[in-house]
């Protein structure tokens, strides 16, 4: 069973592009990641998962059910953590966990305590006070709190302190292995590289690659940085082969990118007069770049 | 189709804004009731009578309701009235508009509950508030009615003038739920709530001072509560029946929207 189906998902806002015609199949126990650069989408096809907007065509599945205006107990499976942590401003953050707790039945409050001191959460002050990291915290807590199977995360790094950041990937690991299906999306490309085992591409409302996370396009790729003796720039020895770019703030450096065999790569930069070399993979962000470039070729559904 | 949970933090949400409202209720009848004894003085009906006929016709003040106490508890409601159909209207708009504007819809819309039961809990929360509100005051208007009616004071009747009332903030509550889903600030709904009440309030006066302005008391909540009437013993209950309407059919669009309402951020 797919723990999360849309089929031709598009949302208009009026004539403004939302999403245009997102197909996903994310299946159980999958962590996928969902990256795309700020106003993509991705808030609109999560909103769209929830119901809390309504897609002007294409369906919605969770967790082999579909999704209904009316919203109801469909969600008692699922955890949802928004990218921008609002609650009742009067109440306390002990509070709101309470009445979040209240619409399940299962009330385990080991769990919660648990949750609440992994993440250095503290919940006796009133959600008014709270932090951006904290509010985060409060609502990854209220997410986790029923241990749903489908768990879905709008962003939930931001606003976290980098130890908070690895003990949320831990507690994401662990839950993953425990077949709880995570939905994440972020526009940090290393949360993908780190945790994820899909990921799928939106851009400009439209999703342009789904594929595992090791079988991005460009993951031959290899960044190479160079100096050459005198600081001159590499000239003929890489004509046709590789475009050079001067280094910004580094006098005499130059990048350039390869996909080719490690043989013909050294044999290349053989030929130069180097001073400095260095070879490094690429970042996830440079292999998004790759999928923009190709305009989204390859597999676009899950 | 009540979600009880929801309902319960609801009315505790608006517990607060209850108290002071139901407060400002009873220091109204305390007050202006509670001078029955020195505004039915003759000297005082006089100094009335001197006023211009519009004016008194506005208001309803005149020497026959100066004179007996049931019909100036009347007069008198007709003040509470008019406070409790702003609290009214502002309450049911906030208790729609806040999960827009203050971003609890992502967390409440997200939970295992349909939006039907969260508008029934809504609902529920606001005629309970009402329902205390009425209660106290009706309270209020007993004990200070008992104490200054010198056994003149009607309950069944005056308790028809409360009823009257409740059903007229019922239907502005009402209209403020048909309303609130399209709007997405409380603050609005506030301004909104206070400039619908004071509206009606002074629409239903100036109805009463020409007779070509009388159409309009068809759209004020005053002219189907008509407390005067009912503090005379004589309820309108064709108008009273009009306010329960009003209240179900506007409750009822205002479920419509809420389930139709899209929370994009």
């Amino acid at each position: 069973m797919l723990a999360i189906e849309t089929v031709g998902l598009t949302k208009y806002y009026g004539k403004v592009r939302g999403i245009i015609d997102v197909s996903l199949a994310v299946g159980e126990g999958d962590v996928f990641g969902f990256v795309g650069p700020n106003g993509a989408g991705k808030t609109t096809t999560i909103r769209t998962l929830l119901s809390l907007i309504h897609p002007t065509s294409g369906r919605v599945s969770l967790l082999g059910r579909p999704v209904t205006r009316g919203g109801g107990e469909l969600y008692r499976q699922v955890g949802y953590v928004p990218a921008e942590v609002r609650c009742y401003p009067e109440m306390t953050g002990q509070e709101i966990l309470d009445y979040a707790a209240s619409f399940y039945q299962r009330g385990d409050r080991e769990w919660l305590r648990s949750l609440a001191e992994r993440l250095g959460f503290d919940a006796s002050r009133p959600f008014r006070t709270y932090s951006h990291g904290n509010r985060k915290k409060l609502g990854i807590i209220q997410a986790l709190l029923h241990r749903p199977r489908l768990l879905i995360l709008d962003e939930p790094t931001s606003g976290l302190d980098p130890l908070v950041r690895l003990e949320l990937f831990r507690l994401l690991q662990e839950l993953s292995g425990q077949g709880v299906t995570v939905f994440f999306s972020t526009h940090v490309l290393e949360e993908v590289e780190r945790i994820c085992t899909r990921v799928g591409v939106i851009r400009e409302g439209r999703l342009i690659h789904v594929s595992q996370v090791g079988e991005l396009p460009g993951r031959n790729m290899r960044i190479i940085t160079v100096r050459l003796a005198g600081g001159e720039a590499p000239g003929g020895e890489l004509s046709g082969w590789a475009r050079p770019q001067p280094v910004e703030g580094k006098a005499g450096y130059y990048q350039f990118n390869v996909s080719a065999p490690v043989n013909e790569l050294l044999a290349r930069l053989a030929r130069l007069d180097l001073e400095y070399v260095k070879i490094t993979d690429p970042s996830i962000e440079d292999l998004l770049l790759a999928v923009y470039e190709r305009g989204g070729e390859g597999d676009v559904r899950g | 189709m009540i979600s009880f949970n929801v309902f319960r933090k609801e009315f505790r949400l608006i517990r607060r804004s209850l108290v002071i409202w139901t407060t400002v209720g009873v220091l109204v009848i305390l007050v202006y009731l509670g001078f029955f004894p020195y505004v039915r003085d003759p000297d005082m009906a006089l100094a009335i009578e001197a006023y211009p006929e519009a004016l008194k016709a506005a208001f309803n003040i005149n020497a026959a309701v100066l004179g007996d106490v049931n019909l100036y508890h009347g007069l008198v409601m007709a003040y509470v009235l008019l406070l409790s159909s702003i609290y009214a209207l502002m309450l049911a708009g906030g208790l729609v508009a806040r999960d827009a504007d203050l971003g609890t819809a992502e967390f409440l819309y997200t939970k295992p509950v349909t939006r039907r039961q969260i508008m029934g809990a809504k609902v529920a929360a606001f005629l309970a508030a009402l329902l205390v509100l009425w209660v106290i005051t009706f309270s209020a208007s007993v004990v200070v009615g008992l104490v200054v009616g010198e056994g003149r004071f009607d309950l069944g009747a005056q308790l028809m003038v409360h009823l009257s009332g409740f059903l007229a903030t019922m239907a502005a509550g009402g209209l403020a739920f048909a309303a609130a889903p399209l709007i997405n600030q409380t603050q609005a709904t506030t301004s909104l709530g206070a400039g619908i009440g004071l509206g009606s309030f002074v629409v239903s006066a100036l109805s009463k001072m020409s007779d070509k302005l009388a159409p309009l008391k068809y759209l004020t909540i005053q002219h189907y509560a008509a407390l005067d009437s009912a503090a005379a013993g004589e309820p309108f209950t064709g108008g009273m029946a009009v306010l329960a309407v009003v209240f179900v059919a506007a409750t009822a669009v205002g479920y419509i929207l809420v389930e139709r309402k899209q929370f994009a951020g």
